[in-house]
Formats: structure tokens, sequence, C-alpha cells
């Protein structure tokens, strides 16, 4: 079992996906709705594994691949899992590209997203 | 001519020619673009063989000698010239107007004999003789796509890189990826197959190549080979653990350039499994219908089952129930088609209408994977067309005036497509001038349409009624291409008729964007259940906001119209049963609560409150369309048959504001 940071922006989705890991037998070690605060919890409570909302209001100059690109700076082997809307192909790309491990699509299904986190952490 | 395949025909040889035009239009951006050019050649040489085989001479005559221009274009004989495309388009155009007679079971007029003098004399001119294709680009990538999945041909160079990786103790590895079937943003799946593999070694090949599978042009399956030092296990380990994926083969590549463990080589199947059949769109109709009848008689069961309580009656019900849902869904799956089915025609559209225009227009869509009800995609098509055909006319500039406002020569039109909640959005945005409010209002004010108090606090969602309005037009000149023909109103009621809405946002110098709003599927919805008097009312849950319950003191009075604050808004409030004339209905039951039920109903930005007698509750209804002669009742889009057989009205919010 792992300890999680989930960082969106919406709270719904933050219970949503805390619902479905909790449910997993994860642990939430930390929550955080906008990138700057992603990052600077990262540091903090170093989680095994981040769920990132890829669009994120800015904040001081800071969106969701900018704190991929932060996370990754800080721990090359940080496991990101994006969280994305369907038709946002080029940003998946790019987060990609930034070190993200893997992607889910909203509305995100209990079922994929429980293999998908079994998948990054057993890799 | 046998009749019964005339269907298919038509069918097959629109999939063709649709095919062809977004093919030709991507070799026109790039001439070295072989895959499209093999495309192109092998539609129109099946179409030539499907047409003479159905007796269609002209149709059958034209592609022949498109073929022979295509046959040299492939082979590097000649090369792509404007002169050669613009004929090869006119040539598409003619074949669809043949294909169009064709349909409509009419002696084609058309007159094929100029065209082909034009392919004809291309083919025989002169051209100087060095090709068009980059000279490492090999023949034998002239593959046609349906070679994809056999096995990767190494080429020597290939040979010679897999030995000298063996050399310095590498591995290659031949890898067969397939995605799941249900794979959402293929390409960014492959996107991120292609970069962890990438971290393990150096890809040499691909099929299709390694750009082609970025941009998720591929099936579902790819084939890499990857130079590494790691071992199969490793690899293959790092494929399972990305999602999606389906199906990952690693297998070693020998020096030889075979697969050492090579599947064993059955006899080439010469009969392909049948994957998927072509349904006439009736039958589907018909079917839906029928489910539409089963799920009332569904309810109605359900609700028979309350009144008796029988444990085995109740076991049965609920099978049914399950089942019936699982079927519905299943049903509302094979009327879906991707977007794409219209968005393929839009590359071809934007490229006439810029040219029209002198205009360079950079088109950029995504979401085409994305499924609709295929009515809705069949109403939508030509309202897309409008959409686009604004832009280009009245957004995009030319480049003489981008150039002296800094902006990039090419203008850029976008068309997204995503889905979220049972709602497809369809965006189409261009990055133009905007549209000018000083413009509209002027016009506005001229033509009386708003006061001067109106028009100075003019916003988007009024600018879009005002240009909306039939004949309204800023556009200083009216061109052969919009300010005539479908206007924005057409647009507009169109969307709202099909249970959608249109939205618009605009920002002067940065663009435009217009946003349709639809339901996934058109036949069977969510509607919230309300009575008014005696009358059961169905209202779309999709425009609903809340629903509240209120003192009938807290209604008060503006101007001559009743209103309710909820929370800081302002909502102006109708009464349902006189605003559809629902007699008084004095009922056995008394009900204690003496408050008024309100359900919110937005649509745009804006919100009405429609007082209704109860509330009932939450209920997938099948849509029955009304017959003609109490269509455009006011306040009514249609009827439903619920559980008990009673007949409820859907409301039709839109024409209440």
């Amino acid at each position: 079992m792992a300890r999680v940071m989930i960082v969106d922006d919406a709270l719904f989705m933050r219970q949503m996906l805390i619902k479905i890991l909790v449910g997993e037998g994860h642990e939430i070690c930390a929550e955080a709705s906008n990138a700057k605060e992603a990052v600077e919890k990262y540091k903090q409570f170093k989680p095994d594994f981040v769920t990132m909302d890829i669009v994120m209001p800015m904040m001081e100059e800071l969106d969701g691949i900018g704190a991929v690109r932060e996370i990754i700076k800080i721990d090359p082997k940080a496991k990101v899992l994006i969280v994305s809307a369907m038709g946002q192909q080029s940003l998946v790309v790019e987060a990609i590209r930034a070190g993200a491990k893997d992607f889910v699509s909203k509305p995100v299904q209990s079922t994929r997203l429980i293999e998908v986190i079994k998948n990054i952490l057993s890799s | 001519m046998q009749d019964g395949y005339r269907e298919l025909f038509l069918s097959e040889a629109q999939e063709y020619l649709n095919n062809i035009s977004n093919c030709l239009v991507k070799i026109e951006e790039d001439p070295s673009d072989l895959e499209s050019l093999n495309e192109v050649f092998r539609c129109i040489h099946t179409l030539k063989g499907m047409s003479a085989t159905m007796g269609y001479e002209k149709l059958a005559g034209l592609s022949h000698q498109m073929e022979d221009l295509l046959d040299e274009l492939r082979s590097q004989k000649k090369k792509l010239t404007l002169e050669i495309s613009d004929a090869l388009f006119a040539s598409v155009d003619i074949l669809e107007r043949l294909v169009e007679d064709i349909r409509l079971s009419r002696e084609s007029k058309v007159d094929i004999a100029p065209c082909l003098e034009d392919l004809k004399r291309l083919l025989t001119a002169d051209q100087p003789a060095e090709g068009v294709m980059p000279k490492e680009k090999k023949p034998e990538r002239a593959a046609l796509p349906e070679l994809e999945e056999q096995a990767l041909e190494f080429s020597d160079p290939d040979i010679k890189k897999i030995k000298e990786a063996k050399s310095r103790g590498l591995n290659s590895f031949k890898i067969r990826v397939t995605l799941v079937r249900d794979c959402v943003m293929k390409e960014a799946r492959a996107f991120l197959v292609i970069s962890n593999l990438k971290r393990r070694g150096e890809i040499i090949k691909a099929v299709p190549q390694v750009e082609d599978i970025k941009e998720g042009r591929f099936e579902l399956a790819f084939t890499l080979v990857l130079v590494s030092k790691e071992s199969r296990e490793i690899i293959a380990n790092d494929l399972l653990n990305i999602s999606d994926i389906e199906k990952a083969i690693v297998e070693v590549v020998d020096v030889a350039g075979k697969t050492a463990a090579a599947a064993p080589q059955g006899a080439p199947s010469y009969i392909k499994k049948i994957q998927s059949m072509r349904i006439p769109v009736e039958r589907l109709d018909k079917i839906m219908n029928l489910m539409g009848e089963l799920t009332i008689a569904k309810i109605r069961l359900l609700q028979i089952m309350q009144s008796f309580k029988l444990e085995p009656l109740e076991e049965v019900g609920f099978t049914i129930d399950h089942l019936t849902s699982a079927l519905q869904d299943e049903i509302i799956q094979t009327r879906l088609l991707p977007v794409a089915y219209i968005l393929d025609a839009f590359p071809r559209v934007v490229r006439d209408l810029s040219k029209k225009q002198n205009k360079e227009v950079d088109l950029e869509m995504t979401g085409s994977e994305i499924e609709l009800d295929r009515v809705a995609l069949d109403e939508i098509g030509d309202l897309l067309v409008h959409l686009v055909r604004n832009a280009i006319d009245h957004g995009i500039e030319s480049p003489e005036e981008r150039k002296a406002k800094g902006k990039n020569l090419h203008g850029k039109l976008a068309i997204k497509v995503s889905r979220q909640k049972g709602q497809i959005f369809i965006e189409v945005s261009d990055d133009g001038k905007g549209v000018d409010f000083s413009a509209v209002r002027k016009k506005a004010l001229e033509k009386g349409l708003i006061s001067g108090e109106e028009a100075a606090a003019l916003d988007e969602k009024r600018v879009l009624d005002l240009i909306s309005l039939p004949g309204f037009s800023t556009a200083r000149v009216v061109s052969d291409i919009s300010g005539r023909g479908v206007g924005l109103d057409v647009v507009k009621s169109k969307i709202e008729s099909l249970g959608g809405r249109l939205d618009f946002e605009t920002k002067p110098e940065v663009g435009s964007r217009f946003i349709l709003t639809l339901p996934l599927t058109l036949a069977i919805i969510k509607a919230m259940l309300v009575r008014v008097e005696g009358e059961i009312l169905a209202v779309p849950l999709m425009n609903i906001r809340e629903t509240i319950k209120i003192n009938e003191v807290e209604l008060k009075f503006l101007q001559s119209f009743e209103v309710i604050r909820v929370r800081d808004e302002v909502i102006p409030v109708i009464r349902l049963n006189r605003e559809l004339d629902i007699p008084v209905f004095v009922s056995s039951e008394q009900y204690s609560d003496d408050r008024l039920s309100v359900v919110i109903i937005e649509y745009g930005k804006k919100a009405l409150g429609l007082v209704v007698s109860q509330v009932l509750g939450e209920q997938d209804i099948v849509v029955k369309p009304l017959g003609s002669f109490v269509k455009r009742t006011k306040g009514i889009a249609g009827a439903t048959i619920l559980g008990d057989g009673r007949v409820a009205l859907i409301l039709d919010t839109m024409s209440l504001r």
C-alpha cells in the first residue's frame, strides 16, 4: 500500500479519487489544489505517487505540466500519474515528456485507475 | 446492374471518396507523404474496379485516368504540381457528382470529357525528371496500408544496424504493441510507449513510421524494432506496466534479420474473419424504437412487482431490469459513430474556402474519435460547415492584414470535440479579428433592434442573439461564402431542436469561439417528471439547474413578472399551468404541503423558474416525436409513455423563455 498525494483544483475530483484510493487501502498523505502547492507538498511529504490534474489555473507561473517538471527535478524517480479530460492529448504528451509515468482520462473509472496505479507501483 | 449491391456500392464509394479527398489534402501539404499517396491510389483503384463491375462507365473511366496519373506520382516519375493537384481535386468533385447521380437514380448529365483531357495532358506532359521524394525513402514504403500487420521487412541498412548492435553486445527486439480496443487518447498512449522504449534503447524501425504512430495514425497495433542493452524480460515488463495495452509481443531479432522465435508459419489465410458488418440505418432505428417499448414495459413490470411482492417474480424482474439496461446501453453504442465521420470532410472544406478567400488557414482538429449519435451527426455536419465558413469569412483576416497586426500569416482554425457527463461539446474557434462589438451595436441601433441603454450593456450572449437574427450581418461585403444562405439563426435553432445549445465567446483581435453542446443520444434521455395539475410533464435533466420549494410569499413582482430570489440571483418565474393552459385539477388526495415546487431551468447563462404542482422524480424516458399536426406546440418538444401507460409530454425548455 502506498502513500499518495492528490493534486486537483476541483474538490469534487479530489474527493472522488480519495474514495477510490482509500478503498484500495492507500494512504492519502497530502492534497493540493494548485501546482505550486503540489510542488511544496511533494518536498514535504515525499509521497510514493502523485495523481496530477493536468489542467489547473496558473499559480506563480506554474501549471500542471510545470509541476510535473518540478517534481521530477526534485526526485527523478517520482511517480506521477496524469488525470486529464479527453481530447487534451497534446498536454498529456507534454506531461509525459516532462516525466509523467502514465495517464488516465476523466471521467475516471475506478477499475482503470486501480489498474494503472498497480502498474505504476510495480514498475 | 444488380440492385441489391447498389446500396453497398454507394456507401462504400462515398467512403472511398472521402478518403481520397482527405489524402489529397495531406499530399498537397506534404508531397513526400507517400502513405497518403498510396492510399489515394488504392482507393481510386478499388473505386475503378467497383464501378466497372456495376457498369458505371463514366465513374470507371474517370477513375482509370486518375489512377494512371497517380501511378506516375507514386512511382516518382512525376512531381506533384499545383496544376496536378487541382486537376485531381476537380476530378474528385466530378466523381462525387457521378456518385450522387447514381444515388438519386437519375441519368447523369455530368460531362467527364474535359476532365479526362486535363488528366491525359498532365500525364503526357514532360516534367523535370528529378523526384520529389527525399532520397532515403525507399519505394518499399509504398506497401499498402493493410500490410501493416505483415512481418516488417528489413532493408540492408537495417540488417547492418542490427548486426552492428549485436557486435557491441546489444540486443535487437521486434516489438508489436496492441492497444485495448476502447483506448482513449491513442496518440498520447503511443507516445508514452515510444518514450518508455526510447529510455531503454534506440528505435531503428517502425511500422507505421514513428511520426505516424505518435500522431495516432494506426489502427490498434504498431510494430517497432528496438536496439537495447536490456534483456527481453525487462523490455516486456516495461510495456506490461503501461496501462491500456492489450498485448505486447517482444521477440529477439537475429542477425539474419528474421525473428528468432518466429511464429509458426501456417498456410496464409485468404479469407479474413468478418469483424464488422453494415446494417441499414432504418434497422437500427427500428431496434431503438423496440428498445424504447421494452423499457416502458419493463418499468410497468417493476411497478406491478412492487405491488405484489412475490419473491420469484421479483427475482426475474430484477434480472430483466438489469438486462434491459445493459441492452439499452449496447444499442445506444451501435448508434454512435465517431465524429471523424463528418470531421474528415473539413480539411477539404477549409482548403477550398480559404483558397476562395485568398486566406491562409491552418486547421486543427481534436477529439475526432469521440462518438455521437448518428442522428445528431447527420444534423450537425452542415451547421459546422457554416460555422467554419463564418470563421474563415468574417473571423480570419487576409495575410496582409494579419501581417500588419503582427499575427502569424496563417490563421488558425480549430475544431475541438470533447465529452463530459453525457454531453458532447463541439468547439469551433479561430484566431481572427473577433466580433466587432461596436459594429454590431451600431447595426442593431440602426435597425432599431435594441435601445441605447441596451446597447451600452451589450454582452456576448446578447451579441450572439443579435448576430444570429435572420438577416443580421455586419460583413461589409456579402461574399459568395457567407453573409447569405444559412445564417447563425439556423444553426442556433437547429442545435436547440436537437436538445442542445449554442454558446459564443469573442475577444476583439484574439478570435471567436462557438461552442455547441449536445446530448450524447437523442432517443433516450434522463428527465425529471413533474406534475402540473392533472398532467405529467418530463423536463430534460440536462436543462435543470435545481429544484426548490418556496413559500408563496417569496414570489415577488418585478414590473409585471413574477420573480424569486435564489441565493443572490433574481430569477423570473412562470407558472406552467397558466403558460401551457392546463386546467385546474382537483385531486382526491390533498397535499398538506402548501409550499410551491419550483424547477429552475437554465439556458445559456440565464435561469428560469417553473412553478409546478409536484416534483415526482428522475427517470429515463424514451423520446417519441410528436406527429406533424401537433408539432410546434409552444412549450412541448415531444412525448413519452410512462410505465403505467400514461402519456407524458416532454417540455421544450427553449421555447418557454
